[in-house]
Parts: C-alpha cells; sequence; structure tokens
C-alpha cells in the first residue's frame, strides 16, 4: 500500500479552477518534486494535504489512514496535520524563541516529550543541519539560509511520515540556496519521503526519485527525473523545459 | 494675613491619604484583570467574526468607548440595583440590594470600560502576529488553543504591551471617580479630609503627589516587562563546535 495517496483534490479561487480533480500516490521513501509554471497550483496541492488551504472536493490516505479533506472535523484535522510537517518559502520560524526553542516547540506542546528528551532530539537534529553553533540565535539573528536550516530540522525532529516543502529556497539569496539543498537532500538520503515544490531544477534532477508536471491544476507528467528531462512526450511539459532552458543544455545537470 | 498656604500640610495630609490606598490599587488591579481577559475574549471574537457574539461586541465597544466613564459608574450605580429587583420580582429571588458594596459597582464599571478599550489593543496586536507563523503552527499539529497561547499571545503581548500601559496608566487615575459609587478611594478620602480643614488646595497637592508616585512605579514595572520580553538586539557568540 502507498504512504500517501490523495484523490479527486479539487480547488476553486472564485471561478479559477486551481486544482482540479488531482489523484496521486506516494510511496515510502520517494522524494517527489512538483514542478510547472507559477500559478498551476503546485503550492496550493501541497497546501491542501495539510489543510492549510481547504479544497472543495478531495480525499486523503496517509500511512493507512483515510480522512475527507472537506471534513469540518477539528479533531480530524489535527489527526491529518500529526502525519505530516511542512517547511514553508518564508522559514516561518517563531521570531520570539531561538533556534533550539523553535525545534523544541513541536515536541512538547504537539508531541508532548518531556523536556530534557525533547532537548536531546533537537540538538541532534539541529547538529544534523549544521546549526549547532547558533542554538540560543533568535530568527532574527539568522541569515535566510540558517533560517530555513532551523526550519527544516523543527519539522524533522517531529519524525513526519511525509515532509511537505513549499519552495524551501526560493525566498533565499543565491548564494544561500545551496546550504539549504544540501539539507534537504541529506533529508532525503535518509530516507524521508518529502513532496517538494521547488523551481530548483538542477536539483530535481539529482535529488527527486519522481517528478510530477502540473499544469492548469492537472498532473500532466509522471516520471522519473530521465523520462521528464531527457525525454520528455508530452507538448506542454516540453515547451514549460524550454521556457526555462532546461531542454538543451546537458551540462545544467550537476549541482 | 492668615497663612494662604500650607505648605508642611502637602506632606502631613499624605500618611492620611495613603491609608486608602489599598482600595485604589485593590480597584485598579481588578479592573485591570477584568478589562485584559474580557478585552481578549471580545477580541478574538472579533477576529473569528463569530456571528451574533460579534455584532453585539461592536455594539459593546463603541458605547463604552462613546460613553463618559462617570456616566458608565453612574449607570452601573444606579442600573444593577434596578435590575436586581426586577430579579427578584418575578423569579422570586431574595438578593440584598443594599448588601452590595459600592466597590463591586466600581469594578464592574472600570473593568467593562478598559475592556472595551484594551480589545481594540489586543486586537490589533493580534493582527500583527505574522501569519506565516500561524500556518507553522498550524502544520504543526496544534490546535487552536495551543496556537494561541504559544504562539499569539506571546507575540502579541510584545506590540500590546505599551498601548496596554498606556490604558492602565488611565485606568489607575480614572479609579478617582469611583467615589461616585460611594467608595473611599484615595481621592475621596482627600475630598473628606479637605472638606474638615477647607485645605483644599494643598489635599490635591498630595494627592497629585500620590498619583504621580504610583504611576512611575508602574512605568518602571512595565519597562522591567518590556525588557523581560523583548528580543535582545544582539546575536549571541557562535559556538565554535
Amino acid at each position: 500500500m502507498s504512504l500517501l495517496e490523495i484523490r479527486g483534490v479539487s480547488k476553486k479561487y472564485g471561478s479559477n479552477v486551481v486544482l482540479d480533480n488531482v489523484d496521486l500516490k506516494i510511496e515510502k521513501g520517494e522524494v517527489v518534486a512538483i514542478i510547472g509554471p507559477s500559478g498551476t497550483g503546485k503550492s496550493t496541492l501541497l497546501r491542501c494535504l495539510n489543510l492549510l488551504e481547504k479544497p472543495e472536493k478531495g480525499e486523503i490516505t496517509i500511512n493507512g489512514n483515510t480522512y475527507n479533506l472537506t471534513s469540518k472535523s477539528a479533531k480530524e484535522k489535527l489527526e491529518l496535520r500529526h502525519h505530516t510537517e511542512m517547511v514553508f518559502q518564508q522559514f516561518n520560524l517563531f521570531k520570539n524563541k531561538n533556534a533550539l526553542e523553535n525545534v523544541m516547540e513541536g515536541l512538547t506542546v504537539v508531541k508532548k516529550i518531556p523536556k530534557e528528551e525533547a532537548k536531546k532530539r533537537a540538538l541532534l537534529e539541529l547538529e544534523k543541519v549544521g546549526m549547532s553553533d547558533r542554538l540560543y540565535h533568535f530568527p532574527k539573528h539568522l541569515s535566510g539560509g540558517q533560517q530555513q536550516r532551523v526550519a527544516i530540522a523543527r519539522a524533522l525532529a517531529m519524525d513526519p511520515e511525509l515532509l511537505l516543502m513549499d519552495e524551501p529556497t526560493s525566498a533565499l539569496d543565491p548564494e544561500l540556496v545551496n546550504e539549504v539543498l544540501l539539507t534537504v537532500r541529506r533529508a532525503a538520503k535518509e530516507g524521508n519521503t518529502i513532496l517538494l515544490v521547488t523551481h530548483e531544477m538542477n536539483f530535481v534532477k539529482s535529488v527527486a526519485s519522481r517528478i510530477i508536471f502540473l499544469e492548469s491544476g492537472k498532473i500532466v507528467a509522471d516520471g522519473t527525473p530521465k523520462e521528464i528531462f531527457e525525454d520528455p512526450s508530452n507538448e506542454r511539459l516540453k515547451a514549460f523545459l524550454r521556457n526555462i532552458n532546461m531542454l538543451e543544455d546537458p551540462d545544467n545537470y550537476v549541482i | 494675613m492668615a497663612k494662604l498656604f500650607d505648605g508642611a500640610l502637602v506632606f502631613t495630609a499624605i500618611p492620611d491619604l495613603l491609608k486608602y490606598l489599598p482600595t485604589t490599587l485593590f480597584l485598579t488591579l481588578i479592573a485591570l484583570f477584568i478589562g485584559l481577559v474580557l478585552g481578549l475574549i471580545i477580541a478574538v471574537i472579533r477576529i473569528n467574526k463569530i456571528p451574533v457574539l460579534s455584532q453585539l461586541a461592536v455594539a459593546f465597544v463603541s458605547i463604552m468607548r462613546g460613553t463618559p466613564i462617570i456616566v458608565q459608574l453612574y449607570i452601573t450605580y444606579f442600573g444593577i440595583p434596578i435590575a436586581l429587583k426586577y430579579i427578584n420580582y418575578y423569579y422570586g429571588t431574595d438578593y440584598d440590594i443594599n448588601g452590595i458594596p459600592g466597590i463591586v459597582f466600581a469594578m464592574v464599571a472600570l473593568g467593562l470600560n478598559q475592556s472595551a478599550f484594551d480589545s481594540e489593543t489586543i486586537r490589533s496586536a493580534i493582527l500583527s502576529v505574522d501569519k506565516g507563523q500561524l500556518e507553522a503552527a498550524k502544520s504543526m499539529g496544534m490546535s487552536g488553543w495551543q496556537v494561541l497561547k504559544r504562539v499569539i499571545i506571546p507575540q502579541a503581548s510584545t506590540v500590546a504591551l505599551l498601548p496596554l500601559g498606556n490604558s492602565l496608566i488611565a485606568l489607575i487615575k480614572g479609579t478617582s471617580l469611583a467615589f461616585t459609587c460611594s467608595v473611599v478611594e484615595i481621592t475621596a478620602a482627600g475630598k473628606i479630609l479637605a472638606g474638615k480643614n477647607y485645605r483644599y488646595f494643598e489635599v490635591y497637592c498630595s494627592l497629585a503627589i500620590i498619583y504621580w508616585v504610583i504611576t512611575f512605579i508602574f512605568e518602571r514595572i512595565l519597562k522591567l516587562i518590556e525588557k523581560k520580553i523583548s528580543i535582545p538586539d544582539e546575536a549571541p557568540e557562535v559556538v565554535e563546535a
């Protein structure tokens, strides 16, 4: 059985259809990247999975538990959110808490883990993202890249079944992108299941095990990086890749 | 010429007046508490646009802010007994109307008045908390209450502290109107004292000194809290691994 299965997710903003009956299955350990032109519902799809956006229609099965995404029950909403963690474009660290407290917050408040143990776990996660030297820095003392690494540690500390990453490097200065990508790559290598929206095509090529091309709220192509980048059969995918100069430049592969 | 101004009395009257300081402080703290709790509730109701309650809250805030506090004190003082009489009449209860101490009316009126102003401060402070952090807290799986307690209140209080401090200082001085509900706090005690010795100017000078000192102390306390809850400007040292 798949780790994640979503069926018929549809979302409209007014009369604008953002997601049109999207079905998707993700296996445990997969790193799935969603690519596509802006405004095609990539982020919305991610945000529907933890109900930061409410779809009009749709159902999700995660690790054997099925939830109706339109359910009004607050309890079900919380339960669903306990399966996933999200990393945001704007980091969204708690500004009044230092790096260590940010990572401990979910552990102590949501998972009710005793403080001492939560601290141990937080220290370990912060070490993995290379932030051990700035445990007591507040977000305003950290660069964007450092903040995002703390945010990734915060998400991974919760041991999510599925990690959702919404353009984790889009808000960063170019020289800070790599440190975050390395962190994501490590998280992928550790066997985390990741669903990622990104514009970093070279990164996608080297890290994703599977790529989904979303356009106008529909999954238009779904395949391995090789299938998507080297032999795109779909015309719209081809046009998109040509637009972002990813089609005829094989040297662009390595990060 | 008789002594026009008795300078010494300004200071010798202070101990007599200070006997009533506990009443002033008690009234202030209770009204502060009612104001903050009710203000938070009103703010949450309005932000979440809870039907009916939200409209009632808007009307309440508008009325409380649109009428003088002294009128509110009189309305409470005369209104609550009338309401109780009706309740006694229709429900056969036996509430003792004359048994209610004046300070209760003053606490209710000042507390409600305070809540109307505080609710607007709290509402704007809550709305100032970055939405992204709320999303982060929700996506972590925090319940609405946990988000409020762990993320919204700590951050909104930093924003709200200074304006709430303003409102607290106004409240300290507002308690001087409680005499209308026959509460003897320091201002009332001063009026009574001056009524005996006809030294109105001196006694009011004493009162001015007392209020200023109390306010000054509260200002220092607020400053300490502000320092405690604000995030340090300087980054801590980077620890070499």
